[in-house]
């Protein structure tokens, strides 16, 4: 089995970055990746309102590159 | 995964207080979870009117950097950030926590999210029976962050480091958040379980999910 989830960091996901290295996803049968967007596509949340924010949570999903990500 | 949030003010703030921080510019990463945490505990602490917020980037070390150069009040941080600001001599003036949830589309499959539950579920269980081992893992996302430098594992407030097995998000968990979110403009309509949450194969999912042991 394969899934590809958006990007996590330590403080979001820590619990999925130690299954990684500990190969623990890979011990369930799922060959776990984790997709990046490319720099030049990364949008800031300074550039957004409260009313209309922006975000990069979703992008990789949204264009069927990845099957989940952490909101 | 448990996050930490934290509103922090720099070292010379007159601060001390969330609700000090009423009529005073607070720096939030709109769109992100820290942000709305932050919002929550600025709407917990002051009347609405007294709010005040500005558009900031997501990465918190240029958050942190520029709370320190004083562009605004306070801001909210997460780890690794926290600890550095408190190592550099900023205040924590509130702290909260919330869950990351996971947002799947159509495309994963019960079984594969089964496999990913497990694994998750057991890393856990490695990371709270020895929260400071793993606690390096903060510092390796932001390698040569001059924010960062001299921070290490046993500077983290290991109760700020929370995680919880992995379970199904209550309904009216997510009602709450809806409402709440609305609530800001953030989003129109009312709540609908049935469009927000795919029930069947996060029952399938979990039930296979089930880990005994570590």
């Amino acid at each position: 089995m394969q899934l590809t989830i958006e990007r996590v960091i330590a403080f979001n996901g820590l619990d999925v970055l130690v299954a990684r290295d500990e190969g623990l996803f890979e011990a369930e049968g799922l060959d776990l990746r984790i997709a990046v967007p490319a720099p030049e596509e990364m949008r800031s949340s300074a550039d957004g309102t409260l009313s209309q924010p922006v975000t990069n949570q979703g992008l990789l999903v949204d264009r069927g590159e990845a099957g989940m990500f952490q909101g | 995964m448990v996050v930490c949030a934290a509103l922090v003010v720099g070292p010379n703030s007159s601060v001390f207080t969330p609700q000090e921080l009423a009529g005073k510019l607070v720096a939030l990463d709109y769109g992100n979870g820290t942000a709305y945490a932050g919002l929550l505990m600025l709407e917990g602490a002051m009347a609405g009117e007294s709010i005040v917020t500005c558009a900031a980037t997501s990465h918190g070390g240029d958050r942190l950097a520029a709370l320190k150069r004083g562009e605004f009040e306070a801001t909210v941080l997460q780890e690794p950030w926290i600890a550095a600001a408190e190592k550099t001599g900023c205040r924590v003036v509130s702290t909260t926590f919330f869950h990351g949830t996971w947002v799947a589309d159509r495309s994963v499959s019960p079984e594969a999210y089964a496999a990913f539950l497990r694994a998750v579920t057991r890393a856990v269980r490695r990371i709270n029976a020895d929260k400071r081992t793993y606690a390096g893992y903060y510092l390796r996302d932001f390698p040569g962050h001059p924010e960062l430098a001299g921070l290490t594992p046993d500077d983290f407030d290991l109760n700020r480091i929370q995680l919880k097995e992995p379970s199904p998000i209550p309904e009216h968990e997510a009602r709450w958040a809806w409402e709440w979110m609305s609530s800001w403009g953030l989003l129109e309509g009312r709540f609908d379980v049935g469009t927000q949450i795919n029930r069947r194969v996060e029952r399938e999912a979990h039930a296979h999910a089930t880990v005994s042991g570590g």
